[in-house]
């Protein structure tokens, strides 16, 4: 539904014409849509706790070591399923390592994930959209056709699908992750590149004789960035949730490799017994996950011109 | 106005079409919970009254599915389970020991030599699928498991009735078959002729694998049988939905009469110990096997709820594929039993369920050697030894498992993880992987695995059905998981399987236990005693140590 609905809007909306000489012109015009955008997102309230969460996991993740005297994988197997205390601040899970610490190394291990499906997904996407956008005809179903089939699929039965076949293990997962999140991208870049393509800078480019690589390098791609970067945002929340998804039914990473999916599979059956060792993992995946949304809401109404008072 | 009254009317029929949804989706579980409710209301007005729609339904909750339904070609305990309701041996055990009572076999003559044994079996007993019960019957079943080229071995299926060959000595034609002849008197009288002595003979015919199937369900199914058993139990199959559950009728000609007392038993797969419990207190499920021995403590003060143990007879461990190298050598394996420490997994996983075990055999059991020395927890001496086979700096290895649990073990998972902790001290890199339980016991049976977690629970009482199974090298390929092999081994327990004096035999197994364990084939964990919950509704459950038990006799309280 978000998707489509970015996808549209993105669609329909007109950003002013996005050329090398603009550019420069930007700078003193102080009217620059990047500037105006700041300027509104700054002042949307959600957006910023939204990148203060994102911020706070990102420093976790970062200064893990520093914030704790236990490792991920140590095991006091006496502590097993210590409520929360001085000594383990969010409790012990049943197998007596500290539940901060693993939050905490688990941060590192979804950022990254989140980081490294998007980068492929928005790469390999916007690749395969601009083939599409830019040439049309036979280049363009091919695509096309290809991403029909690909979101036809549940996106999280694809990423078992693939995990399946590839076994389970983080970087399989991450692999998954990336080429479901494919067609989102693709979709998205292909409808831009398609209004541009029509646009009359763009015409006047070609009709001066500008190679094609350039025109969508220098022309389409500058003036799409806008839709990704919200589009990236929010799919990093998603693949962040489909990585814990699939750490939940063990085809993630691999113990003793501290990730939230996986904790929160591993304190199901303490439910009752221990409920800390469900609750910190689950909210972290639900922190993060509302973190990346607010911001790219945020980002989608700042960018977005019709949305300008 | 009439607007309204439509939507209300909408309105009315989605919600009747959503309690629809919800009864028919709750299925039968639903169909018993309701007539339970009625019969406990209306026996409070007029007394004890079995409704019209009145089914005696239960619902057995268990970790993981069964491996197939033909009793012979399988050692897996969650089969056993189900077969024991179906079909029947010659004898059976007492409900709480390894004690024999006639089940089929009415009576039987063992003559003085202990080589000719003679049984008489019940008459008018008729199998599941109206055909006779008889001595040809039994013959056919028993030719059938001892002989590969026979018309329902369905040997190029892949059934190998490995039991048999373990507890019989071998095969038709192997030196070590003790069954020479099967010899039908008449309609009710069977004799077998053995070889040489078998000590344990009679108890092997009580025991759940070496029950019999009806022939003319034999020839109508032929290797379908594992999916269609028909034997001569309270209880008649109905169907098997993999890896869900599998369904049982009452049947009406059972040879014992007023039992069964169930008109239905339905053996559900609920891998998870907590979902499972949740099912019990729901009323969802009326037994739940393998309780997560945390949980035993909030069952035992809970209304509606009874906690029940079974006796301590079983043993989990860490295998290690003797064949894969690294494990090949004696002192790798030795270092990781040195390292693994399995007192922290007692305390930490069993609640006071368990003991700390260091011979492959409980120490209730013949021949239990108390005189082996346990290999305690010295992180230290396993890097010596690690060292000394030329791995100071450990290897990469891998673990394998099924989350399913287990009597012996109620979470694989967690040990595992303990077990990889352990290894990791002393530099070995453990990665684990996890399968489905019937793939798993594949897996491991066919030797592809390294480090693997198991258990085995007696089924007998006897020793032999613990160590030749899992440790003499004919065994290779079905319950032999570690593919274990010396020789020395190998004749002392060929030698306390042919012995009939009991001091005798328990010397041979202490001095088999004694070499087991300088070999180290597997690292042995605990024994345990396991722990179910059922409701307070269901009476007559009782628990057997060998982990299958009849519920013919099991009823509701109201």
């Amino acid at each position: 539904m978000k998707l489509e609905e970015t996808n549209n809007q993105f669609q329909e909306q007109n950003l002013p014409p996005h050329d090398d000489n603009v550019m420069d012109e930007e700078e003193t015009e102080a009217v620059s849509p990047w500037r105006d955008g700041w300027k509104q997102l700054r002042k949307n309230r959600l957006a910023i706790i939204g990148f203060a969460i994102i911020l706070f996991f990102i420093l976790v993740a970062i200064f893990a070591p520093l914030f704790t005297s236990y490792s991920y994988d140590q095991q006091n197997l006496a502590d097993r399923l210590h409520p929360p205390s001085k000594e383990y601040l969010l409790g012990a899970d049943h197998l007596g390592r500290d539940i901060f610490t693993r939050i905490a190394y688990g941060a590192r291990v979804s950022l990254q994930v989140g980081f490294f499906a998007v980068t492929g997904a928005l790469v390999f996407g916007s690749l395969l959209g601009i083939l599409a956008g830019y040439f049309g005809r036979w280049i363009d179903m091919l695509i096309s056709r290809i991403f029909d089939i690909m979101l036809a699929f549940p996106s999280i039965l694809l990423a078992i699908a693939i995990v399946a076949i590839l076994g389970p293990s983080l970087e399989n997962a991450l692999l998954a992750i990336a080429v479901v999140n494919i067609p989102i991208f693709g979709r998205l870049v292909r409808s831009r590149v398609i209004s541009l393509r029509e646009e009359e800078f763009i015409m006047a480019a070609k009709a001066q004789g500008m190679k094609s690589g350039r025109v969508i390098l220098h022309h389409i791609l500058p003036n799409s960035v806008a839709p990704i970067i919200v589009q990236a945002t929010l799919s990093f929340g998603t693949a962040i949730l489909e990585a814990a998804a699939l750490g939940f039914l063990g085809l993630g990473a691999q113990p003793p490799t501290p990730e939230w999916g996986q904790m929160l599979a591993d304190s199901r059956e303490f439910i009752q017994l221990a409920p800390w060792t469900m609750l910190a993992p689950g909210l972290s995946i639900m922190l993060v996950v509302l973190g990346f949304n607010l911001i790219g809401d945020g980002l989608r109404d700042a960018l977005d011109p019709r949305m300008k008072n | 106005m009439k607007l309204k009254s439509s939507w209300l009317l909408l309105l009315l029929v989605s919600f009747v079409l959503f309690l629809a949804a919800c009864s028919g989706d709750g299925g039968q579980k639903t169909d018993k919970g309701a007539t339970d409710d009625t019969e406990s209301t209306e026996e409070s007005s007029e007394g004890a009254d079995e409704s019209a729609s009145g089914e005696k339904v239960l619902i057995f909750a268990r970790g993981g599915d069964s491996e197939s339904l033909d009793p012979g070609s399988t050692t897996d305990g969650e089969s056993s389970r189900v077969t024991r309701q179906i079909l029947e041996g010659l004898l059976e055990f007492d409900k709480e020991s390894f004690e024999l009572k006639p089940a089929l076999a009415k009576d039987w003559e063992v003559s003085d030599d202990g080589l000719t044994y003679t049984f008489y079996l019940e008459e008018g007993v008729t199998f599941h699928d109206g055909t006779p019960f008889n001595a040809e019957a039994v013959k056919i079943n028993f030719e059938r498991w001892a002989d590969p080229e026979h018309e329902y071995a369905f040997a190029d299926d892949g059934f190998v009735y490995s039991m048999y060959g373990t507890m019989f000595g071998g095969y038709k034609g192997d030196e070590g078959h003790v069954i020479e002849e099967i010899n039908v008197i008449n309609d009710y009288e069977i004799e077998f002729k053995l070889s040489q002595p078998l000590g344990y003979f009679l108890q092997n015919l009580g025991m759940s694998y070496f029950a019999i199937t009806s022939p003319a369900a034999l020839e109508e199914y032929g290797p379908d049988i594992s999916e269609h058993p028909v034997g001569t139990g309270p209880f008649k199959f109905v169907s098997w939905t993999k890896n869900d559950s599998i369904v049982l009728e009452k049947f009406e000609d059972y040879r014992v009469e007023g039992l069964p007392k169930l008109d239905k038993v339905i053996f559900q797969v609920i891998p998870d110990p907590s979902a499972r419990l949740i099912a019990l207190r729901s009323g969802e499920v009326d037994i739940m096997d393998d309780l997560n021995p945390d949980d035993a403590a909030v069952v035992e003060g809970e209304d509606g709820l009874t906690l029940l143990t079974r006796a301590e007879n079983n043993f989990g461990y860490v295998g290690m594929n003797t064949e894969k190298p690294p494990l090949d050598k004696k002192e790798v394996r030795q270092a990781i039993r040195y390292a693994i420490d399995k007192q922290a997994i007692a305390d930490a996983l069993y609640a006071g369920y368990a003991t700390t075990s260091k011979n492959p055999l409980p120490p209730v059991y013949l021949g239990y050697n108390d005189d082996v020395e346990d290999y305690e927890y010295n992180p230290e001496k396993a890097k010596e030894l690690l060292a000394e086979a030329g791995y100071p700096d450990g290897f990469d290895i891998e673990l394998v498992m099924s989350p399913t649990s287990r009597p012996y073990m109620p979470d694989p998972k967690t040990v595992a993880e303990i077990v990889q902790n352990n290894l990791a001290e002393i530099g070995i890199n453990v990665t684990i992987s996890s399968h489905e339980w019937a793939p798993y016991l594949e897996l491991t049976q066919n030797g592809e695995t390294e480090l693997f977690i198991l258990g085995w629970s007696g089924t007998n009482g006897d020793p032999d059905y613990f160590l030749s199974s899992l440790l003499h090298s004919s065994n290779k390929g079905s319950s032999n998981y570690t593919y274990y092999e010396n020789p020395e081994v190998d004749d002392l327990l060929d030698r306390a399987k042919r012995a009939v004096d009991q001091d005798e035999r328990a010397d041979l197994y202490s001095q088999a236990l004694e070499i087991i364990n300088e070999d180290s084939p597997m690292v042995t964990l605990v024994h345990s005693t396991p722990v179910l919950a059922i409701s307070d509704n269901v009476i007559n459950y009782v628990p057997h140590p060998s982990t299958s038990e009849s519920l013919a006799e099991v009823d509701f309280a109201n």
